[in-house]
């Protein structure tokens, strides 16, 4: 996949280059679509989802809970 | 009664509409001022500024290409990303320089700066808590690694960016005087698009070899193996 979004990429700059204007941008929204959806295939995890539990505080609150803060 | 409950808010809203008003109109007064005031040199040194920010550019994205073929660092999928990120901020640039300045090709640049600043910041959470098996394999360059060093140069693109709006945007003159009229900075211009797009070229046959149609991964050129 990031292959194909490269070769949109590439494909983009050297039709902008030939001033292929319209085509160009077009080439580059769809390489913006594949970049974000590779981005998120990325860092999909099964076991975590999109979460990044290792950097999660939320836990805190229990840990030190209300009545003994100042 | 009635008159002096309802008087104040009425001064009140004619001295906040009045301020307002007048405060526009004196910020486009000095602003036009401004503007009319170096309209001779506006041009030139908006080319020259996104010159300057793509060279930046080629230099960061020729850095990184340095690293990964000299000192064998493979890339890892999203420091692909993050390089490509940068070739769409490119991209933006040089159809500033081409077609002229205006919002939309702006509009471009700072898109791509966005995701790359998205990106960079999703890696560096990634690795902001090294696990086993997870940890971050590329080496620090002076004492940052890549993905903070994108951070950094995302934050930087979108404040230049920033600057640029601030600076050129009231200024309606500029969108007209094509880089053309320039001839040195236009042979600049082209051999700098020129270079990023041999980059781009460069980059996407390497992520080819790297990756084939696969997932990517740092261990080795898989067209290779």
């Amino acid at each position: 996949m990031m292959f194909v979004v490269f070769a949109v990429l590439a494909l983009a700059l050297v039709v902008g280059w030939f001033g292929r204007r319209k085509w160009a941008l077009i080439l580059l929204f769809v390489f913006f679509v594949l970049a974000i959806k590779v981005f998120l295939w990325e860092i999909y995890s099964p076991e975590y989802g999109y979460r990044m539990p290792w950097i999660q505080v939320n836990n805190a609150g229990d840990e030190f809970p209300a009545s003994t803060r100042a | 009664m009635r008159v002096m409950s309802s008087r104040p808010v009425h001064v009140r809203d004619q001295v906040f509409s009045k301020t307002s008003d007048g405060a526009r109109d004196a910020m486009n007064r000095f602003s036009n001022k401004v503007a009319s005031g170096w309209d001779e040199y506006a041009s030139p040194l908006l080319y020259v500024y996104l010159l300057g920010m793509m060279a930046v550019l080629a230099g960061i994205l020729t850095t990184a290409m340095t690293l990964q073929y000299v000192d064998g660092e493979l890339p890892c999928p999203l420091c692909l990303l993050q390089r490509a990120a940068m070739l769409g901020v490119c991209f933006g640039i040089m159809q500033q320089l081409r077609h002229g300045y205006s919002w939309f090709n702006t509009g471009i640049c700072l898109a791509f700066s966005v995701l790359l600043l998205i990106i960079s910041v999703r890696q560096t959470l990634l690795d902001i808590y090294p696990r086993p098996g997870h940890a971050y394999v590329g080496s620090a360059v002076f004492g940052l690694h890549m993905p903070v060093w994108s951070v950094i140069i995302a934050l930087c693109l979108i404040t230049a960016i920033a600057l640029e709006l601030i600076i050129w945007g009231a200024n309606k003159q500029v969108a007209d005087k094509s880089i053309g009229l320039y001839p040195g900075l236009k042979t600049i211009a082209w051999a700098l698009s020129f270079y990023v797009i041999a980059i781009g070229v460069v980059n996407f046959v390497s992520v080819g070899v790297q990756c084939k149609f696969n997932q990517c991964h740092t261990f080795s050129y898989q067209l290779l193996d």
